[in-house]
C-alpha cells in the first residue's frame, strides 16, 4: 500500500469521500471505516502516528457523538436525558429545556463513522507519500507547478511552525507570563503578542526561501512551459486494480441509490429489480 | 571566464528613504577571489543581491547604475538567465534548503532550466563530488549536520555550472572544522575551475587567506579595494568601523613589521626576521605564552590556572558556592536510540562565565536547554539553585534563570523595544517605578536607548539579538543562558555585548553559560569550558588548557587561534622548547 501512485491515493480519497457522503446505513459506513483502518494497519504505523490518529478519531467522535446528542432537531426524537430542566430559572426559560436525545447519538455516531473514514484515509496518505511525489502527482493532474509547489512546501514547514510555536510560548513562560489567569484580556493579549514572532519568523523564511528558489531559476512561466523532470512515477498493476475496484463500487452504489430512489418517488418499479430494492434500502 | 563591472550603483529599498548602496563603482577579472566586509548592515548582502539579479527583479526598490556580468547588463535579463552565470549562496542552509531527499533538492534548479533527466542526473552526482559527498545523493537532508545541508546548498549552485560564486556569510552557522571544509572547496573551485568568487563575511582568520583581494564597506559604499598583501596594511579603517582583522596581521602590525602574514608559515617567515636590531619576537601586552589574550589584561600565567579536566577530579567547591550542577546526566530524544548527552558532570559556580564548545551536533544545545528544565534528564539529575530540574517546572525558574535561543526572534513578542523588556518585569508585578528604573538601568547598558520605541522585529540581527539579551536580562536572572550569540554577528557588536555581560555579570556575581563555535571569544572572555564530543564532556577547565592538546581540539571540530598555533610552533622548534621557559612578554 506503501508504494501506490500518489494518483491512486488521491483517487482513493476522493471515491472515499464520495461514498460516505452517499451511504447512509450504519453497517456500510461501518465497513467503510474498517477498511480504512485496514489501509492504516498496512503501513504499520509508529506508536506516534497510531496514538495521533486514536487522539483525532477519539475527539472526533466524541464531539460529533454528543453534539448531535444535544442539539438534534429533527423528529421524532426521544429524549434518553435531560441536563437542563425547562423549569430551571432563565437558562430552563430560554432553552426550553436541554436534554440528550436517542436519534442524536445515533445521527452523530453515523457522522461520526463518515468524519473518520475519510480521516484515517487522509492520515493513510500523508504518512505514506514524500512531498516529492505528491508534487509530481499535483503537477500531474494539471495543477500549475507554482501551486503545487507552494502546498508542498507549506506542508513541509508545519512541524517546523509547530516547534517555534513551542519555543516562543516557552519563552514567555520563562519570563513569568502565564497563560492561564482569571483575566481574561491577559490571555488573549499573550496569545496574541505569541502570534507575533511565529507570523515575523515565517514572513522572514519565505522572503529567504523565494530568494533561494528564484536564485536557482524558479519562475512561474519557467514552472508552467519548459520545466523537466528528474523522477518519473509509475502506475503499476495495484493501483490499476485498486482504482477499478474503487470505481466499481463507486458506480454500484451510485445505480443502486438511484434505481431506489425511482422506486421509493414511485417513477419506476420492476419486479426483477426486488432484491436490488431490498439491498439499497438495508445495506446502503 | 566570467566579469563583472559595477557602475555607478545607487539602490534604495521599497519603503525607504535612505539608500543602501551608495555609487558602488569597481571591477572583478576572472577567477578573482574576492573577501567582501564591513560591520552589520553596510550593504554587503545587497550588493551581492543586485550582482546575481535579485535586486532589481525579486525586491522592488529604486536601482540606478548598473552592473555587467560578461558585459550584459544584470538589470535586463531575467534572474533564470542570470543565475546559470552567478550563482549565490546564503548564510543559513536551513532557509535554503526545502526538499527532503539530497537529490531533490539538487535537481530543483536543473529542472527550472528545462534540462533533460540524464543530463540532471550527470550533474547531481558531479556536484556531489565537488563539494565532497558522492553518496549523499538518496540521503535525507533532515539526517544531515549543519556543515552538510551547507555543502549540499553549495552543490546545488554548483550543479548550475556558473563561472561567478556569490557567498553571503556562509560559514556563520558552522564549527570550525565544517568551515574549513566548505572554505577549501571554495578554495578549489576557484584555483582549479576558475570559477570567480565573492565572499562576504566576518570570518576573516579563515577566509582572507585564499583571498587576491579584500573589499571594505560602509554604509553603502566600497571604502576600499586593495589586493591582499596590501589589504591590512593599514588597520585604521577596520579599526573604526569595528571589523575584525586577521590575527597574525593584528599582531605584525603592533610588532610594527611592514608584512602583513595571514598564514602560520608566512608568519614564522615574517616573525623570523628581526626588527630594528632586536632579535626577539614580542608578544603584544595582555598576550601570554599560549597565545590566550584576556579581556581584563590579565594572563593565564598571573593566576596559576585551575585547569580540571574531565578525567581529573575537580578541586573542591564550597555546596553554598553551587549555581548549576549536572551529576551523570544521560539524555535521549522521545524515539530514537542514541544518546544525546552521555553521563555528563560537572558543578558551576556563581560567578564564572562558561563556554560550551563542540563541534555542531555534539549536543551542546541539549545541555543548555537541560539548565532551565526545558529537557529533563533520561539518567542522573540536573540540579539549579538546589532545585532538582526533574521536580520543577521551567516556569518555576523563571526569574533565576533566563535564556537567549539561537533565533532570538522567537523571543521578541512586544510592540516595542521596552515593552520587550519591560515584559519580564511586569509578569513578576513589579511597580511601575520599579519597571521604569530597569529600564532606565537596562537600555543604556545594551546601547538600546534610541530604539527603545522601535518594533524590536523591524531592527538589525545585532540589534534584535541585544534586545533579545536585554529582556532576559531585565529580571536579573541569577544563570544567563546564550545559545551561539555569535551567529550572525558582526565583531563589533559581538565583543559589545560580551563585554558588557562579562562586566555587568561578573560585578554582581552572577554566571553567564553560552554555547559557541568562537575560540577567540571564549580565550577572550570564558572562565572555563566544557568540551563536548559526541554527547560526552572531554574536558572541563580554564580555556588555555582547553586549547592546549591539538588531538583534543580536533575531537571537538574547533580550531585553536592562529597566535596561539604560532607561539607552540615556536616553542615545539625552539631549542629549549622542553624547558620550564618564562613567558617572553616584555
Amino acid at each position: 500500500m506503501i508504494h501506490l501512485h500518489p494518483h491512486t491515493k488521491i483517487v482513493l480519497l476522493a471515491i472515499v469521500s464520495c461514498l460516505v457522503i452517499l451511504l447512509d446505513s450504519p453497517i456500510a459506513l461501518l465497513v467503510c471505516f474498517l477498511i480504512s483502518l485496514c489501509f492504516q494497519a498496512s503501513i504499520l504505523p509508529s506508536w506516534r502516528q497510531l496514538r495521533l490518529l486514536i487522539l483525532f478519531i477519539g475527539l472526533g467522535t466524541w464531539g460529533l457523538i454528543y453534539s448531535q446528542g444535544i442539539f438534534y432537531n429533527q423528529l421524532p426524537r426521544t429524549v434518553i436525558f435531560t441536563l437542563i430542566h425547562k423549569d430551571v430559572p432563565v437558562i430552563g426559560a430560554m432553552t426550553g429545556g436541554v436534554h440528550l436525545y436517542r436519534e442524536g447519538l445515533f445521527h452523530g455516531a453515523v457522522q461520526s463513522l463518515r468524519f473518520n473514514t475519510t480521516l484515517t484515509i487522509s492520515c493513510f496518505i500523508i504518512w505514506t507519500t514524500q512531498s516529492r511525489d505528491l508534487l509530481l502527482a499535483l503537477v500531474k493532474l494539471r495543477v500549475p507547478y507554482s501551486l503545487a509547489f507552494m502546498v508542498t512546501t507549506g506542508l513541509r514547514y508545519i512541524p517546523l511552525i509547530g516547534s517555534e510555536a513551542q519555543t516562543v510560548i516557552r519563552s514567555q513562560r520563562l519570563r513569568g507570563f502565564r497563560y492561564l489567569r482569571l483575566n481574561f484580556l491577559h490571555t488573549i493579549s499573550g496569545i496574541l503578542n505569541s502570534l507575533r514572532p511565529i507570523l515575523t519568523n515565517n514572513i522572514r523564511r519565505a522572503t529567504h526561501l523565494s530568494e533561494a528558489v528564484e536564485s536557482r531559476a524558479f519562475s512561474a512561466d519557467a514552472a508552467t512551459t519548459s520545466r523537466t523532470s528528474l523522477r518519473e512515477l509509475k502506475t503499476r498493476r495495484g493501483d490499476v486494480i485498486l482504482i477499478a475496484t474503487l470505481i466499481v463500487c463507486l458506480l454500484s452504489v451510485i445505480g443502486l441509490k438511484s434505481i431506489y430512489f425511482l422506486y421509493a418517488n414511485g417513477l419506476y418499479y420492476a419486479s426483477w429489480l426486488r432484491g436490488a430494492y431490498t439491498f439499497a434500502r438495508e445495506v446502503l | 571566464m566570467a566579469g563583472i563591472e559595477i557602475e555607478n550603483l545607487h539602490f534604495t529599498y521599497p519603503s525607504r528613504n535612505a539608500s543602501t548602496l551608495g555609487g558602488i563603482d569597481a571591477e572583478v577579472n576572472a577567477a578573482t577571489f574576492i573577501l567582501l566586509t564591513g560591520p552589520t548592515g553596510c550593504g554587503k548582502s545587497t550588493l551581492l543581491r543586485t550582482i546575481n539579479g535579485l535586486i532589481p527583479h525579486a525586491s522592488g526598490g529604486k536601482l540606478s547604475g548598473s552592473v555587467r556580468v560578461n558585459g550584459t547588463i544584470v538589470a535586463e535579463q531575467p534572474i533564470a538567465v542570470t543565475c546559470q552565470q552567478v550563482g549565490l549562496l546564503f548564510q543559513n542552509p536551513e532557509e535554503q534548503l526545502f526538499c527532503i531527499i539530497v537529490e531533490d533538492e539538487i535537481a530543483f534548479g536543473l529542472e527550472n532550466l528545462g534540462l533533460p533527466s540524464h543530463e540532471i542526473d550527470r550533474r547531481i552526482d558531479s556536484a556531489l563530488m565537488q563539494v565532497g559527498l558522492p553518496g549523499f545523493r538518496n540521503r535525507q537532508i533532515a539526517s544531515l549536520s549543519s556543515g552538510q545541508k551547507q555543502r549540499v546548498a553549495l552543490a546545488c549552485v554548483c550543479a548550475m555550472q556558473p563561472q561567478i560564486l556569490l557567498l553571503d556569510e556562509p560559514t556563520s552557522y558552522l564549527d570550525p572544522q565544517a568551515t574549513r571544509e566548505i572554505l577549501e572547496i571554495i578554495r578549489d573551485l576557484n584555483k582549479k575551475l576558475g570559477v570567480t568568487v565573492i565572499v562576504a563575511g566576518h570570518q576573516v582568520n579563515e577566509i582572507a587567506p585564499l583571498c587576491d583581494r579584500v573589499w571594505l564597506m560602509d554604509t553603502g559604499e566600497l571604502v576600499s579595494d586593495l589586493p591582499i598583501d596590501q589589504a591590512f596594511i593599514d588597520l585604521k579603517p577596520y579599526t573604526r568601523l569595528g571589523v575584525q582583522v586577521p590575527e597574525l596581521a593584528e599582531v605584525a602590525a603592533q610588532f610594527g613589521y611592514t608584512e602583513r602574514p595571514l598564514t602560520l608559515n608566512h608568519a614564522l617567515r615574517v616573525f623570523s626576521t628581526p626588527i630594528q636590531g632586536s632579535n626577539e619576537l614580542r608578544l603584544p601586552q595582555h598576550e601570554t605564552p599560549n597565545g590566550l589574550i584576556r579581556s581584563d589584561g590579565s594572563s593565564s600565567e598571573d593566576e596559576s590556572p585551575d585547569v580540571t579536566s574531565a578525567s581529573t577530579p575537580a578541586n573542591p567547591v564550597d555546596p553554598d558556592d553551587v549555581l548549576a550542577e549536572a551529576q551523570r546526566v544521560v539524555f535521549r530524544y522521545p524515539q530514537t536510540s542514541v544518546d544525546v548527552l552521555k553521563d555528563i558532570s560537572f558543578q558551576v559556580k556563581r560567578g564564572e562565565i562558561v563556554a560550551i564548545m563542540g563541534a555542531n551536533g555534539s549536543g551542546k544545545t541539549t545541555l543548555l536547554l537541560h539548565l532551565i528544565a526545558l529537557l529533563r534528564p533520561s539518567g542522573g539529575q540536573v540540579i539549579i539553585d538546589g532545585q532538582d530540574t526533574r521536580r520543577c517546572k521551567p516556569r518555576h525558574l523563571a526569574g533565576q534563570v533566563g535564556i537567549v535561543f539561537q533565533n532570538p526572534d522567537l523571543l521578541l513578542q512586544a510592540a516595542t523595544v521596552a515593552e520587550e523588556i519591560a515584559f519580564g518585569p511586569k509578569n513578576f508585578k513589579l511597580s511601575r517605578a520599579e519597571v521604569e528604573e530597569r529600564l532606565g538601568e537596562i537600555l543604556p547598558m545594551f546601547d538600546l536607548q534610541t530604539l527603545k520605541m522601535e518594533a524590536p522585529y523591524a531592527l538589525s540581527r545585532g540589534q534584535r539579538q541585544r534586545t533579545a539579551v536585554a529582556a532576559s536580562f531585565s529580571l536579573y536572572p541569577d544563570l544567563l543562558l546564550l545559545d551561539e550569540p555569535t551567529t550572525g554577528q558582526d565583531y563589533y557588536h559581538l565583543q559589545q555585548l560580551m563585554q558588557m555581560l562579562d562586566s555587568t555579570m561578573k560585578a554582581q556575581n552572577k554566571t553567564v553559560i553560552f554555547c559557541t563555535h568562537d575560540v577567540h571569544l571564549t580565550l577572550k572572555y570564558a572562565t572555563r569550558v566544557l568540551l563536548l564530543h559526541r554527547g560526552a564532556l572531554i574536558f572541563d577547565g580554564c580555556p588555555d588548557a582547553a586549547f592546549a592538546d591539538p588531538e583534543r581540539l580536533e575531537h571537538a571540530s574547533l580550531v585553536p587561534p592562529l597566535t596561539m598555533q604560532l607561539r607552540r610552533f615556536q616553542n615545539d622548534t625552539s631549542p629549549s622548547s622542553h624547558e620550564n621557559r618564562p613567558p617572553r612578554n616584555r
